[in-house]
């Protein structure tokens, strides 16, 4: 099995913003996002996933490997949380992918990769 | 009534944007690759597909005035890749979005949005499907 544990930070949504050019205030700005109903800025689901692409892509051998990759975004993560990311074998060119947060809540669910073996 | 579907006060399902090119920068995908946890060194990351493929076509669809989109109600449910090969840094890719569906339930709004990359030569390279919720 191949994991990692990240938390989250301010900077590091940001760097995400910029490197992607998704620059959606709900990551960017606490007071923007309180008036949309978040409790402050958000991590953005694709940052999950480029995380969680990064965990697939170890245990596939390799970033060329990957065929296919789905995530569903199931909850927040907000500065400040803890995600483990972890990919586990789920037959022939199958892993089954899971984020969970430091209070033990999925973030991303019935998540999963395909890759060339 | 459980189940019902009815289409969108503002339903754009079939609609296809124009074509958007995209070069592919090696600064700018190695930034990419260090905000993901990812080797700079290891050439252009997977998920890249969020910026080259999704990135350069969703603008299309939430700035659509038929869409109607409120960024600001808008969540991304699902995502998905899939990749017939890693584009190279440096590489300029075209990529075309897709409304595949647009549906309101209870509500809530639910636009899925599919976008295909192909490369140079016109070969498939990836395909992206995001799914949107809009909230009320």
């Amino acid at each position: 099995m191949s994991g990692r544990a990240v938390t989250f930070t301010k900077e590091q949504i940001a760097d995400y913003a910029e490197a992607s050019g998704d620059h959606n205030p709900i990551h960017l700005d606490d007071q923007f996002a309180r008036t949309v109903g978040l409790p402050g800025v958000i991590a953005h689901g694709l940052l999950q996933m480029g995380l969680m692409a990064t965990v697939a892509s170890e245990a596939a051998g390799g970033p060329d490997r990957l065929l296919r990759l789905y995530c569903r975004f199931n909850g927040m993560v907000v500065p400040g949380d803890t995600v483990t990311f972890t990919a586990e074998p789920a037959g022939p060119g199958k892993l089954e992918l899971r984020a969970v947060n430091q209070r033990g809540e999925p973030v991303l669910t019935k998540s999963f990769a395909e890759y060339l073996e | 009534m459980s189940g019902k579907v009815e289409a969108g006060a503002a339903g754009v399902a079939g609609r296809t944007y124009p074509s958007v090119a995209f070069e592919i920068e090696p600064e700018r995908a190695a930034a990419f690759a260090r905000a993901i946890g990812a080797d700079p060194e290891a050439g252009v990351p997977p998920t890249f597909a969020a910026v080259y493929s999704l990135g350069v076509t969703a603008p299309q669809l939430f700035g659509d005035p038929d869409a109607a989109v409120d960024f600001a109600r808008l969540l991304h449910a699902e995502q998905e890749f899939r990749w017939t090969r890693r584009p190279r840094p440096g590489e300029t890719v075209s990529s075309q979005g897709h409304v595949a569906s647009d549906v309101s339930r209870r509500g809530m709004r639910f636009v899925s949005f599919e976008t295909e990359t192909t490369d140079s030569a016109g070969e498939p390279l990836c395909r992206s499907r995001a799914l949107f919720v809009i909230r009320p």
